[in-house]
């Protein structure tokens, strides 16, 4: 059986070790940190308690809906910084609409609605007038921020307690709060999308080789288009989310730390900064990581502007780990 | 006769469960040239990366002038003189030549780069060469055979005891050619060893002293140059299987238009050309290197900027004027250059093939690909087109030279354009590989596609084509019927009686 035709059968099997040999190396610097914040915070009593871990799911949902934003649109090879404070400023149009009276649909729709605009303005941007990723959506970050804070004069927009919009967002279904559930979900739908859709298959070779997706008729501009409106978009549902669990919106929700914590998730979960690699569940895992970093600082009274330093060294390390890998 | 400067003994190489070398043994003297042989995937390139310290052998052993040698790294190599013209280029297209020459050994003085020295040195190797451009241009402005010489040039510059020139004529022009023989002569006379990889036969002949022939990772024969001959080489290569000869070209009927080009222009590149091509026939575009005939190509597809003129693409029976962006989707495009604008390297084969085809793969609900069409459908051109892989899922980047290039080619037979372009479609490809290219082009014309084919070599273009075109200087300058002389179509590229 060792013809030169026999062995194709055979080869996959010593292929596919290779392929997971791969991947769990991509897992390894996850693995690490998984276990310097387990060990880190099972010093404090609460942290391993059940109560404590639907925290930790919680508070990664907003986190996680952006950090799969940003996962689609790194597997461009491009980057967009204007995610958090898209967020950020979804909430407040979408807070303005129910302090106004309005409807908690309408609400929910305008949030969604302000991060597609924002996103296919970045995409245009970027894909027709080519402009320079991180130009665009750094200079994005600076008017949404700067809106933000003239529409609110600074101040956070806070809903009713017992708002209709609260309790429809939050509400526990099976026991499991609502953010939850859309997390996984959105996850889920991304993650086929990506690996087996149209959309998906092209993303991937936009971000491997642009010049050889064009030559092989891959729409390139419309899709680079659409992966910064799929970012806007998800910017808007973590608005939901975020102004639900919290009550309110405002400026200060995209501060700086957010952006952080959105692109070490994606890097951290082992998308690549390079492009053409990368998943929506790499970024789902790598925002529980970053939530479970700052979930035992906080535990452990780190200060705010400390836990930033250490995240900062986190990121630095991973991406050094996986590039040297690469070359 | 002498001992042998380099012995490699019984070489293994196994990736994954593909055994690209399965204990090979190879010796060359010193002022001899060796041609190493082989059809594609039969392991030349993965053997002279051993040597080139690129690849670790799982066994075997190398001598160098009766010592065994230490080749951990292609540094470590460059120290014991082996110096390496890789079949893939690998240079830094945004620094200057000079930076490319002597990137790994910059002399300095107190960390500073001595410039002029960098530069005076720079400009002696590409004498040698025969080269004039400047060194400080970057690489990236040079055409692909100048930048082939640049390659060269860093080989040569070291001095080495052994220079691998893992094919090095696929993009040079037929006067490059001769320099670079010049100087493969001069090294010779000093001593050098040559090893030679080159799907053209006839430069083997002429350049080397003896043959190596690998068949599946395996020594299969060899000997003098003088002791062979071409079809014995050819039979050793590929086994006792007939070489499938080029089958006698029928003349066809070209039917509708199906492509016309009206004043395409582009500053300085290509002046306000106009032709047409019908279905049904085979178009040979010929001209030198640098008469704009890969630009025409390209521009076609809107890959290069277009400064005018318009196209008229026969969509179901009727010419609709298209810009070169949207004419796209009735057109296949096999570039010149198959890993910078062609293969998606890291991704799987089964991806590279299907890529340009998905929007027909699409499954029973709407925006999903059909996985198990899109392997099948893909299986099938590897088969077709013979392409050597282990799975589908291998990425493309660890498949052989020749084979890289047939995916690319089985990719467009799989979305079946109206129009197919083609740069060099048989690049790199082995003598039967290049046979069933040319026979796939005619049963492509035969099924009523049009094709528009460059190729730099006379012989091909005059076996497929049904019809010339012939540019110089971006300026179509004659149109010649099938039954054309060598004479005209040179001459007429070369400008002479326009
Ligand atoms: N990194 C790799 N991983 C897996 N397989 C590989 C790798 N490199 C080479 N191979 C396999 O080894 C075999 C020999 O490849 P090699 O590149 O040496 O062929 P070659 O003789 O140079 O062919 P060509 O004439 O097409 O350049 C091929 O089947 C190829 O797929
Ligand atoms: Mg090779």
């Amino acid at each position: 059986m060792n013809s030169p035709q026999s062995s194709s059968s055979s080869a996959s099997n010593p292929l596919a070790n290779v392929l997971s040999r791969e991947s769990l190396f991509r897992l390894l610097p996850l693995v690490i940190v998984l276990i310097a914040a387990l060990a880190v915070g099972s010093r404090s009593e609460n942290f391993l308690t059940q109560q404590n871990m639907i925290n930790v799911l919680l508070q990664s949902a907003s986190l996680a809906l952006m950090a799969m934003g940003m996962t689609v649109v790194l597997i461009t090879g491009g980057i967009d910084l204007s995610i958090p404070s898209l967020m950020a400023f979804s909430g407040i149009l979408g807070a303005m609409v129910l302090r106004d009276g309005g409807d908690p649909l309408v609400a929910g729709l305008v949030m969604l609605a302000t991060g597609a605009a924002v996103g296919f303005i970045n995409g245009f941007a970027v894909a027709y007038l080519r402009m320079i990723p991180f130009v665009v959506t750094l200079s994005m970050l600076a008017i949404l921020s700067g809106a933000a804070v003239s529409v609110t004069n600074a101040r956070s927009i806070g809903l009713e307690p017992g708002s209709p919009f609260i309790s429809g967002v939050s509400a526990p279904v099976l026991g499991i709060p609502l953010p939850i559930l859309i997390m996984f979900a959105v996850m889920l739908v991304l993650e086929v999308l990506l690996r087996s859709s149209l959309f998906g298959r092209w993303l991937f070779a936009v971000g491997t080789n642009l010049r050889a997706a064009l030559v092989a008729g891959v729409p390139s501009r419309r899709v680079i288009a659409l992966a910064y409106v799929a970012s806007g978009l998800l910017a808007g549902a973590a608005a939901v989310v975020t102004t639900a669990l919290q009550g309110a919106a405002g400026p200060t929700f995209g501060r700086e730390g957010v952006v952080l914590d959105v692109v070490s998730s994606a890097v951290l979960g082992g998308v690549s900064i390079y492009g053409g690699v990368g998943g929506a569940i790499n970024a789902v895992v790598g925002a529980i990581l970053i939530t479970l970093i700052t979930n035992s600082m906080n535990l452990l009274n780190v200060s705010y502007f400390l836990t930033l330093v250490i995240k900062g060294i986190v990121i630095i390390a991973v991406v050094a780990l996986t590039t040297q890998r690469k070359g | 006769m002498s001992q042998p400067f380099l012995q490699m003994r019984n070489i293994r190489k196994r990736f994954g469960a593909v055994e690209a070398l399965k204990g090979v043994t190879l010796e060359a003297h010193a002022g001899e040239a060796l041609a190493l042989i082989g059809a594609n995937g039969a392991g030349k390139s993965t053997l002279m990366n051993v040597l080139g310290g690129v690849y670790a052998p799982d066994e075997g052993d190398i001598l160098l002038g009766g010592q065994t040698a230490r080749l951990h790294s292609p540094l470590e190599a460059e120290r014991s003189g082996i110096a390496f013209v890789h079949q893939e280029m690998a240079m830094l297209p945004t620094m200057s030549v000079a930076d490319n020459l002597f990137i790994s050994h910059f002399p300095t003085q107190m960390g500073r780069i001595k410039r002029t020295e960098v530069l005076d040195a720079c400009r002696a190797a590409l004498q040698r060469l025969g080269c004039t451009f400047d060194p400080r241009v970057r690489v990236g402005d040079l055409s692909p055979g100048d930048q082939q010489m640049v390659e060269i040039a860093r080989a040569i510059m070291t001095d080495p005891k052994i220079i691998i020139f893992d094919e090095p004529t696929s993009s040079l022009t037929s006067r490059e050619k001769q320099r670079l023989f010049d100087v493969i002569g001069a090294l010779k006379r000093a001593g050098t060893v040559i090893i030679y990889i080159s799907h053209f036969l006839d430069e083997a002949f002429a350049l080397c002293e003896r043959a190596v022939v690998l068949r599946n990772g395996e020594t299969v024969g060899g000997g003098m140059m003088g002791d062979l001959t071409y079809a014995r080489v050819v039979e050793l290569m590929i086994g006792a299987q007939n070489a499938s000869a080029d089958r006698e070209q029928q003349t066809r009927q070209p039917g509708a238009v199906a492509l016309q080009v009206e004043g395409l222009r582009r500053e300085g590149v290509l002046r306000d050309l106009r032709f047409s091509l019908h279905k049904g026939e085979v178009v040979g575009l010929w001209g030198l290197l640098g008469s704009g005939r890969s630009e025409l190509l390209r521009s076609l597809v809107g890959l290069d900027p277009i400064d005018g003129g318009m196209l008229r693409i026969a969509v179901n029976g009727e010419l609709r004027a298209l810009p070169p962006g949207e004419a796209r989707r009735w057109m296949g495009i096999v570039t010149e250059n198959r890993r910078d604008d062609g293969l998606l390297l890291p991704m799987p084969v089964k991806t590279n093939m299907s890529i340009a085809n998905l929007p027909e793969l699409i499954g029973r609900i709407y925006p999903f690909v059909d996985g198990r069409r899109e392997a099948s459908v893909s299986q099938t051109y590897v088969e077709r087109l013979k392409i050597k892989i282990a799975d589908l899922r291998q990425p493309v980047r660890t498949l052989s030279g020749g084979n890289q290039q047939k995916v690319i080619v089985g990719r467009w037979l799989q979305k079946a354009p109206l129009v197919y372009l083609m740069d060099e479609p048989t690049r790199g490809l082995d003598v039967g590989a290049k046979a069933e290219i040319r026979a796939i082009i005619s049963e492509l014309a035969e099924a009523g596609a049009a094709l528009l084919v460059v190729s730099s070599d006379i012989d091909e273009i005059m076996s497929i084509s049904d019809r010339y075109l012939v540019l110089n200087r971006g300026r179509l300058v004659a149109e010649f019927p099938r039954g054309a002389s060598k004479n005209e179509l040179m001459a007429a590229a070369a400008g002479v009686g326009t």
